[in-house]
Formats: C-alpha cells, sequence, structure tokens
C-alpha cells in the first residue's frame, strides 16, 4: 500500500533522513519507532507529500508522490505532531470546510461528518473554536480532519504526545479500531504504544532505518540473547571466578550480591550455572531469566549500532 | 475551480469574523468620505465665486473640482489600508503551522495563491463599492452627471489596488512574521511609487522615461482623467501577475527547500 523507495532528504547541507526504504502492506499498523530528531517526522512529511524528497520515492496505492501528489493526497490523512488549525473556526464548520477542500460532494460529506462526529466524539464541542479547545479535543480534531474524506492511508505524527492517560488511552483504542480497514503509520518515541498498537516496526535513528520486523520477532530475535537476574549469597571475587568458567557468558554486571548476566544466543546454560554456584558452597537466593523488552531492543539499536543485523 | 472556492470562502470568512476587514473598510471609507466632503464644500463656496465670472466657470465642474482630488488621496490612502489586507495571507499559517496540513490536502499551490488573493482582492473591491454613494449624492446636487471619467477613474483605482495587493501578497509568502511583511509591504510600494522621481522624466534621459513609467502611482492618473489607455492597463496586469506568479514560485521553493 505504501512504498518507501531510498528517500533522502537534505536541509540545505544537513542531512535529516538517507535512504530509507521500507513498505507497509494494506491493513497494516507500523510503528515508527525513533528518538527525538531521528527524521520521523520528515519522513511523515515525505509521504504526505509535504515536501518532496532530495532524492528516492514513495508511492502510495500505485501512484507516486513525486508524479501524482494529488492523488497520493487525497488517500492520506494525516495528523501532524501538535496539529495547527485554524482557530477562528468552529469545529464542525472547520471539519466541513477540509472535506470540501478534500474534494467530498456534499451528500458524501454530510455522511462522513455524522460518523466522523461520532468516532472521534466531538458531539459537545460541535460549535466551540478550535481554539478554545484542549489539547486533547483539538487531537480528535485533527483525527476528524485527517479521516473526513475516509481515506486508505493515516499518517499520524505522535498522536498521543501531550496527552492525559484517559485521553492516550482513547486515542489507541480508536486507532486500534481502525486496524484492517486502513493502513496506518504511527510515529513515537513511547515504546509500550507500539507493542499495543502495531503490528510492524520499523525503527529510525540519525536518519536511518536501524531496524525492522513484525513487533513480536523484534522482542524475540533480541530476546534470543537474554539476560539472567542472580541474588546470590558470597564473596563476589569467588562468584565471578565461577562465571568465568563457564563458557557462553558475554558479561556479567555486578552489584553487590546480585548479577546481571548476559548470555550468548542459542544457550541454555541455566541448569549448569545454577549446580556449579550452589555445589561451590554459595547461597543462590534468587534467579531469574528474562527476555528484553522492547524497550531494552530500542536502546540497544540506537546506542550501539554494531551488531545489529536485523 | 472548487478547491478556490473553498479557500476563498474560507478567507473571506476569516476576514469577516475577525476585525480585520471592518477595521480596514471603516477607516478607508471615513477618510474617503472626509476627503469628499472637503472637496464637495470646497468646490461648492468655489463655484458660488465662480458665478460671478462665467469665464473661469466654464473651466471647472465635478470631475476637476472634486473626483480628480479625491481619488488621487486615494493613492496614499490605499498604501497604508492595503499592506494589512495583505499581511497575514501566508505569513501567518507559516507562522501558526497551519500551513503544513493546507499541504498536504488534494490542493494545489496554484489554487491556495488564487483562493487568498481573490479574497484579498474582494476587500478591495467592497472599500471600493461602498463609496460609489459618493458620486450619486455629487451628481444629484449638481443636477449633471459625467459618470466615464468617475467610472474609469473607479477602474484605475482598482487596478492599482489589487496591484498594491499583490506585491503584499508576494511579500507575506516571503515572510512568516506579519509585521516585518507589512513594513516590507510599505518600503517596496514607496519604492515604486518614488521611481518615478528618481530621474527627472523631462531631463530628456532615457532612464528617467523608464523610471517613469516603472512608478505604480504614476499609472493610475489617466484613469482619473478619464482616459482607458492599454499601456496603463497592460502595466498594472502585467504588474499583477508577475507579484502572484512570483509569490506562487516562492512557495513552491519554501517547500522544496523544506
Amino acid at each position: 500500500m505504501i512504498k518507501i523507495d531510498g528517500v533522502t532528504k537534505m536541509y540545505g547541507q544537513a542531512l535529516a533522513v538517507k535512504n530509507i526504504s521500507f513498505e507497509v502492506e494494506r491493513g497494516e499498523i507500523l510503528g515508527f519507532l525513533g528518538p527525538n530528531g531521528a527524521g520521523k517526522t520528515t519522513t511523515m512529511r515525505i509521504i504526505t507529500g509535504y515536501f518532496p524528497p532530495t532524492d528516492g520515492n514513495v508511492i502510495v496505492d500505485g501512484y507516486s508522490v513525486l508524479e501524482q501528489p494529488i492523488e497520493v493526497k487525497k488517500r492520506i490523512g494525516y495528523v501532524p505532531e501538535n496539529p495547527s488549525m485554524y482557530k477562528d473556526m468552529k469545529v464542525l464548520e472547520y471539519i466541513k470546510f477540509i472535506g470540501a477542500i478534500k474534494g467530498l460532494k456534499r451528500s458524501d460529506l454530510k455522511r462522513n461528518l455524522e460518523s466522523v462526529v461520532e468516532k472521534c466524539s466531538l458531539e459537545d464541542v460541535a460549535n466551540k473554536r478550535i481554539g478554545e479547545l484542549s489539547k486533547g479535543y483539538r487531537q480528535r480534531v485533527a483525527l476528524g480532519q485527517a479521516l473526513i474524506n475516509d481515506p486508505p492511508v493515516l499518517i499520524l505524527d505522535e498522536p498521543t504526545s501531550g496527552l492525559d492517560p484517559k485521553q492516550i488511552f482513547e486515542i489507541r483504542q480508536l486507532i486500534k479500531s481502525m486496524a484492517g480497514e486502513r493502513t496506518i503509520i504511527l510515529s513515537t518515541h513511547i515504546l509500550p504504544e507500539v507493542s499495543m498498537t502495531c503490528d510492524k516496526v520499523v525503527i529510525i535513528n540519525e536518519g536511518r532505518i536501524v531496524a525492522e520486523d513484525t513487533t513480536e520477532n523484534l522482542g524475540r530475535s533480541f530476546a534470543q540473547s537474554y539476560q539472567l537476574e542472580m541474588t546470590i549469597d558470597g564473596n563476589p571475587e569467588d562468584v565471578m571466578e565461577i562465571f568465568s568458567q563457564i563458557p557462553g557468558i558475554l558479561r556479567v554486571d555486578n552489584d553487590r550480591n546480585t548479577y546481571v548476566v548476559d548470555i550468548e544466543k542459542d544457550k541454555d546454560i541455566r541448569a549448569e550455572l545454577s549446580r556449579k554456584i550452589v555445589e561451590s558452597g554459595f547461597g543462590l537466593l534468587e534467579f531469574k531469566s528474562r527476555m528484553l523488552s522492547l524497550e531494552e531492543v530500542f536502546l540497544k539499536l540506537v546506542t550501539e549500532e554494531e551488531g545489529v543485523n536485523a | 475551480m472548487r478547491n478556490i472556492g473553498e479557500i476563498y470562502k474560507r478567507e473571506i470568512k476569516f476576514y469577516f469574523t475577525t476585525p480585520v476587514a471592518y477595521v480596514v473598510i471603516v477607516i478607508f471609507t471615513a477618510i474617503f468620505g472626509f476627503l469628499f466632503y472637503r472637496n464637495l464644500i470646497f468646490y461648492s463656496n468655489l463655484s458660488y465665486q465662480m458665478m460671478q465670472n462665467p469665464y473661469y466657470a466654464r473651466n471647472i465642474d465635478l470631475i476637476v473640482g472634486v473626483f480628480s482630488p479625491v481619488f488621487s488621496s486615494i493613492s496614499i490612502i490605499f498604501l497604508m489600508v492595503i499592506p494589512p489586507i495583505s499581511m497575514r495571507l501566508f505569513a501567518e499559517e507559516k507562522k501558526t503551522g497551519t500551513i503544513e496540513l493546507l499541504f498536504t490536502y488534494p490542493v494545489r499551490d496554484v489554487e491556495i495563491v488564487m483562493g487568498k488573493w481573490l479574497a484579498a482582492v474582494t476587500i478591495v473591491f467592497v472599500m471600493l463599492l461602498l463609496t460609489i454613494p459618493a458620486p450619486f449624492l455629487a451628481f444629484k446636487f449638481a443636477g449633471s452627471s459625467e459618470w466615464g471619467p468617475v467610472l474609469s477613474g473607479y477602474l484605475g483605482l482598482f487596478l492599482m489596488g489589487v496591484a498594491f495587493l499583490s506585491l503584499g501578497v508576494l511579500i507575506s509568502a516571503l515572510s512568516e512574521n506579519q509585521i516585518v511583511a507589512i513594513i516590507i509591504s510599505y518600503g517596496a510600494l514607496l519604492g515604486f511609487w518614488f521611481i518615478g522621481w528618481a530621474v527627472d522624466p523631462h531631463s530628456g534621459k532615457q532612464i528617467g522615461k523608464i523610471f517613469g513609467e516603472l512608478s505604480i502611482i504614476g499609472h493610475v492618473n489617466d484613469f482619473l482623467k478619464g482616459l482607458i489607455d492599454t499601456k496603463n492597463i497592460t502595466y498594472y496586469v502585467l504588474f499583477i501577475f508577475t507579484m502572484v506568479f512570483l509569490s506562487l514560485r516562492v512557495l513552491e521553493s519554501k517547500r522544496w527547500r523544506g
């Protein structure tokens, strides 16, 4: 549905994104993840046709954003980060105006308006000026203007930033409810948001893609190098001595009695390790194995690029 | 076409739901009214004296005595009241960020520019339209009417006003700050005004003639005399077209640079 093909964007001499490529299938929700300043907004603006890429192309539903920008724009609903809308306009009036600009016929506009107002729960503020609305409502109006022409593609730039927990929950529910019927790209720097709402993740850092996979796979592939967390009663130096005897241990972090042990991929040394510790006469007080959370995967990816082959 | 209409409607609504249009129109018509009144009084006193001397009386009429001086002064009033109409058109959208969404809608840049420009042109048109009762009154009291020169004067004023406006639109497209936009508009308009005085047009030098022809005010004079010259119309139409075209290019180039 959406194909980003080798997109590069320069702002003057400054490189914003470099040679980015990925695809989103119809009906998929893609999480676009990265720290602030990684190039998420730049990429989204290119997809929406706000500005053209310096190099590369974006294809949406078979139309090139460079050659048929109008066709592409007709198919996209966009919610920018901190969306700026005409503050002097009333909510309904604004959404109607956007519907008309997006080329809706009068009858379609009327029908869509009703469903959008209901979906985004805008009944209470329908006749208020946008300038008077709270952040949460403004976000919903922004979503409303994006949905008014019932576009097959939605681009949401940090849709939950600056909202309170209840509003975040509502917006996420709304996004989830559209899964399958619309193709959605959602940028965020909040990781749980991705594991909660998205099918697929693209992680971007300093303008480059550092990982791309389904949400599950990404967690799993890194989980293979899992960690053990142990609490051992005994002299740390002697305990460390034991660790050094066992092959497959990559790294040990030690803080008083607790040890966090990184284990090589595909090696299960839990049984051997626990036996050795007990045999040596130490007290094994706690033994936990844990997978890396998406948060840790993300931090690993953006802090150390080597060793990432995803 | 429909998109131009939608953008036009939204801009017109903005002008009339915020005080912008009212302030500009009220100030313009008030100053026009005052100038018209002063000139009419002056003219009526003058014609009263002229009654004693039929020879001189032949040389004055409503056009020379009232409309020419009033219409000439409008150039200056336009210079003051038109930049406030044009300054916000793009500068405001860039400053508040609303242009981001606008550029992602299936609308061509040219439709955005035309819609906005036409809305501002409408304000100029309304300003002039509201002064039409003045010649009606004058002709009624004078018992004679000479609509030809008055209408040609209005045409000239309208073209000049739209030329002023189009220059302001270009500057608004260039700037993100409305204060900067309005001050540059004043500067640029005065520049196009003074350019006619840069070299004495009667010095015989070619450059003096060229500068004289470039002057944005100079071309309106013939209209005020009742003379509709294609040369003057061409000047304004070309000026307006160039400004609107450049605005479009400025917006496009800003997009390319991000």
